[in-house]
């Protein structure tokens, strides 16, 4: 049974369309990276999940429970973490995990102790006096510490430094060994790719693009760099290969397919190194938002 | 450029400022006009004749317990005297919770939700800052000036005059944002300013109480803001003279609070912040518990204040001689919806209308906390936890009522150890009956407030405010204006029994309570299948 299943999912905030027609499939122990810039859909997405919102359209389902029809069963199997920390001024750090552990019935408080040790968490001190970065961190413990078959992570670094980023990459790595299933909505590209098995692209409400990193570097064109003795040669037109940068005595070429046919047509010149190496989530990332579906950089 | 972008930072810093509180501004300056148009159009109706305004005065003017509510009586003989006496003492306790708040909301809670650090991070100064903010408090002041005066003129006062009298009410206002002005400073939250704030106002206002019901103690009227306003004395003498003391003091408390806001660190205040503290665990089980722990302390204040105004109400009660006041009369004062109120009884079941109404607005403050959970999205960290929607809302409900019923029934109890301290012979039970007379009108209030935010999140809770407001309004002027029976039956305070004179209305109250049950679980329903809707 998939953990998250989402089919037709839309919604619709009077004129604006926020979320349109998303199908998505997320397997029970999948880490599973949700990219998209600000106001793609991604937190629509989530509070569609969650049940807070009610779809326009299509339904979302959380371990196979309709996630609007019966919210408080779905979510015993979930736990969340916002992307802005929205919590009880007048507690402590302390009160505050109390509280939502109560709430979701029940935790690892063996784990719960030592991820306030890996955070640094003070947890004598009072919401109110905390910083964004240090509330981001009680509700990372309190999500984590639930060992929830399904974490739904709607950017849960923002605000930390790399050292606390280190420490989420470390607990995330955990749940994943344990067969938790998790959802990291982000726009750092950097943490879903060190994270995430699949990946999908939001963009303007729709799902642009899915699959395993390799599947979308496949996709995706790879950059070639050759620097010659000399200056650089007149090469005839090659199908799928697209010379982006021409300088002195260097080419760059993007070439989506194999690399067989350059190799080929530059063996006749004096070749003095060639690089070529695959193209970065980010490339991937930009290349569904630089406005065109030609090739990367263009 | 956009006129905007070119404008300078003062004004455009002012302009914000005053449409960020406008709507409160609005429903006060609605409340002023409406409160100062009824009273000489009332007076003018129930005391048409000079005899019946002689006996008027005869009966009122040493009623103590008039006094208490509405400052010394001048000139009960004509249309303006009556109205001065009757605004001057209740809108200016109107006029100086509204200085006091403005003022915090325009300086404590921009720096606690980190919009004043936005803005002085920018080429503004604290000074223009500081400045700008007041500025928007004091044209709000004038929005409020505005209403008031527009009532009376409309209500047939002559216009000096009227706008004298509206200077009188709105002169406590700059005071008490002065007082907020410099809480702000002093605390290092809002609630902290909001105590400081509120328990300074209520002082100022205890003060006035004892100099108008005290003999002896009327030098004392002179300590007080709410006093000043007396003194100005509109249409019987007026002494403009004394604006200088209000306006002395405004002076002084703001320049004091600039001069410390020129030196603090932002977003702190003088007072220390108990910032850390060791664990208490208990009410923490569930949303509803949580709630109650967070809300017993303004539940502690509310019942701590009713407490000590109903012991004072009881106090007074037996200072209401039941002199020789003609049958007629009486039924006259009853058409100013006060009852028979030459006898402590009568007193009490007059006074105790305001409990009722009270009550009601409390139950719609309730919902408004309920509110805020969701308008600062701390509801939806509940609700993506096992947490059923309709259990969240029931629970606040049913936490609402308890608290209502609470504070209902400690206005009763009070009262009577009020009235036994004084004299007067009332039994407990029937003080008891009085205080739980107030629940099923505030009940079916808690009702529709919730029905009002389930259905319009945003703007429901204000709605329910204005509704009870106008509801008490109606029932007391909706007869005198010559409104059909049906349409001032609509308001809930026309089917209530003046316990302790007349005797509880089993009938009516049930009806309430049902009617209210059932708007309430409309309310949770419709609850349910709507999103969450943020600030």
């Amino acid at each position: 049974m998939a953990a998250i299943h989402a089919a037709g999912l839309t919604k619709r905030y009077g004129e604006t369309v926020a979320l349109d027609g998303l199908d998505l499939s997320v397997d029970e122990g999948e880490v599973y990276g949700y990219l998209g810039p600000n106001g793609a859909g991604k937190t629509t997405t989530i509070r569609l999940l969650l049940g807070l919102h009610r779809p326009t359209a299509g339904r979302a389902e959380l371990f196979g429970i309709d996630a609007w029809g019966d919210p408080e069963t779905a979510h015993r199997r979930v736990a969340y973490v916002a992307g802005e920390p929205f919590l009880w001024p007048s507690l402590t750090s302390a009160e505050t995990l109390a509280f939502l552990a109560r709430l979701h019935g029940g935790i690892d408080v063996p784990y719960r102790d030592r991820l306030v040790e890996r955070f640094q968490l003070d947890t004598r001190k009072k919401v109110r006096a905390l910083s964004k970065g240090n509330r981001q961190k009680v509700q990372l413990i309190a999500a984590l510490a639930t060992r929830a078959d399904l974490l739904l992570l709607d950017e849960p670094t923002s605000g930390l430094d790399p050292l606390m980023e280190m420490a989420f990459r470390e607990s995330v790595r955990e749940a994943k060994d344990r067969g938790q299933t998790i959802f990291l909505s982000s726009h750092i590209l950097s943490e879903v790719e060190a994270l995430c098995d699949r990946v999908g692209i939001l963009r303007s409400g729709k799902l642009v693009d899915e699959g395993t990193l390799e599947q979308l570097r496949h996709l995706r064109a790879q950059t070639v760099e050759v620097t010659f003795a000399g200056p650089t040669p007149e090469l005839p037109p090659l199908p799928g290969v697209q010379t982006v940068h021409a300088g002195a005595s260097t080419l760059r070429f993007e070439v989506s397919g194999s690399i067989g046919p350059l190799v080929a047509a530059l063996a006749e010149h004096p070749v003095v190194t060639l690089t070529s190496r695959e193209p970065s989530l980010e490339e991937i990332f930009l290349h569904h938002y630089d406005g065109s579906d030609g090739d990367v950089g263009g | 450029m956009s006129a905007a972008e070119r404008a300078a930072p003062a004004p455009a810093l002012v302009r914000l400022t005053f449409r960020d509180a406008r709507i409160r501004t609005l429903a006060f300056a609605y409340v002023f006009a409406a409160y100062s148009y009824i009273q000489p159009v009332g007076y003018r109706h129930a005391y048409p004749t000079r005899s019946s305004r002689l006996a008027f005065a005869g009966s009122l003017g040493d009623n103590k317990g008039l006094r208490l509510f509405y400052g010394e009586p001048h000139d009960l003989l004509t249309v303006s005297g009556y109205t001065a006496w009757r605004v001057g003492g209740t809108l200016a306790i109107a006029a100086a919770a509204f200085g006091l708040l403005a003022a915090l909301r325009a300086l404590r809670t921009e720096e606690d939700t980190g919009r004043a650090e936005i803005v002085l991070a920018g080429v503004v100064g604290r000074r223009t800052w500081f400045g700008s903010a007041m500025a928007a408090v004091a044209a709000g002041v004038v929005v409020l000036w505005l209403g008031e005066f527009a009532g009376f003129v409309l209500g047939g006062l002559p216009a000096g005059g009227s706008a004298y009298l509206a200077l009188a009410t709105a002169s406590v206002i700059p005071v008490c944002v002065g007082v907020g002005a410099v809480a702000s400073q002093l605390a290092p939250t809002r609630r902290v300013a909001l105590e400081l704030g509120g328990a300074v106002v209520a002082l100022l206002f205890l003060l006035r109480v004892i100099a108008d019901t005290s003999t002896g103690l009327g030098w004392l009227r002179w300590a007080t803001p709410l006093g000043w306003a007396e003194e100005l004395r509109p249409f019987a003498g007026p002494q403009p003279l004394v604006l200088l003391l209000p306006i002395s003091a405004t002076v002084l408390l703001l320049a004091g609070a600039d001069r410390i806001a020129a030196r603090r660190d932002i977003g702190t205040g003088i007072l220390p912040a108990r910032d850390s503290a060791e664990p208490r665990l208990r009410l923490l089980s569930s949303p509803t518990a949580q709630a109650l722990r967070s809300g017993s302390g303004v539940l502690a204040v509310w019942v701590g204040g009713v407490a000590a105004f109903a012991y004072i109400l009881g106090a007074v009660s037996k200072s209401i001689s039941p002199a020789d006041v003609s049958a007629r009369m009486q039924k006259e004062i009853a058409k100013l919806g006060t009852g028979a109120i030459t006898t402590p009884t009568g007193y009490l079941a007059f006074v105790f209308v305001f409990f009722i109404l009270a009550a009601s607005l409390f139950a719609c403050a309730q919902v408004g906390t309920a509110r805020q959970e969701e308008a600062e999205q701390r509801l939806e960290t509940l609700l993506a936890l096992p947490v059923d929607r309709r259990r969240w809302l029931g629970g606040r409900l049913l936490l609402a009522a308890a608290a209502v019923a609470v504070v209902s029934l400690t206005s009763g109890l009070f009262a009577w150890a009020g009235a036994a301290s004084g004299g007067a012979r009332i039994s407990l039970p029937r003080m008891l009956e009085a205080g739980a007379n107030a629940l099923p009108v505030a009940l079916l209030f808690l009702g529709i407030a919730a029905l009002a935010y389930a259905a319009a999140p945003r703007a429901g809770v204000g709605v329910a405010y204005l509704l009870v407001t106008v509801a008490f309004l109606w029932q007391l002027v909706g007869a005198l204006l010559g409104a059909p029976g049906w349409l001032v039956d609509l308001t809930p305070f026309r089917h209530v029994g003046l316990v302790p004179t007349q005797s509880f209305r089993t009938d009516a109250a049930i009806a309430m309570l049902a009617l209210g049950a059932v708007v309430a679980l409309a309310a949770i329903e419709m609850f349910r299948r709507r999103d969450l809707v943020g600030s």
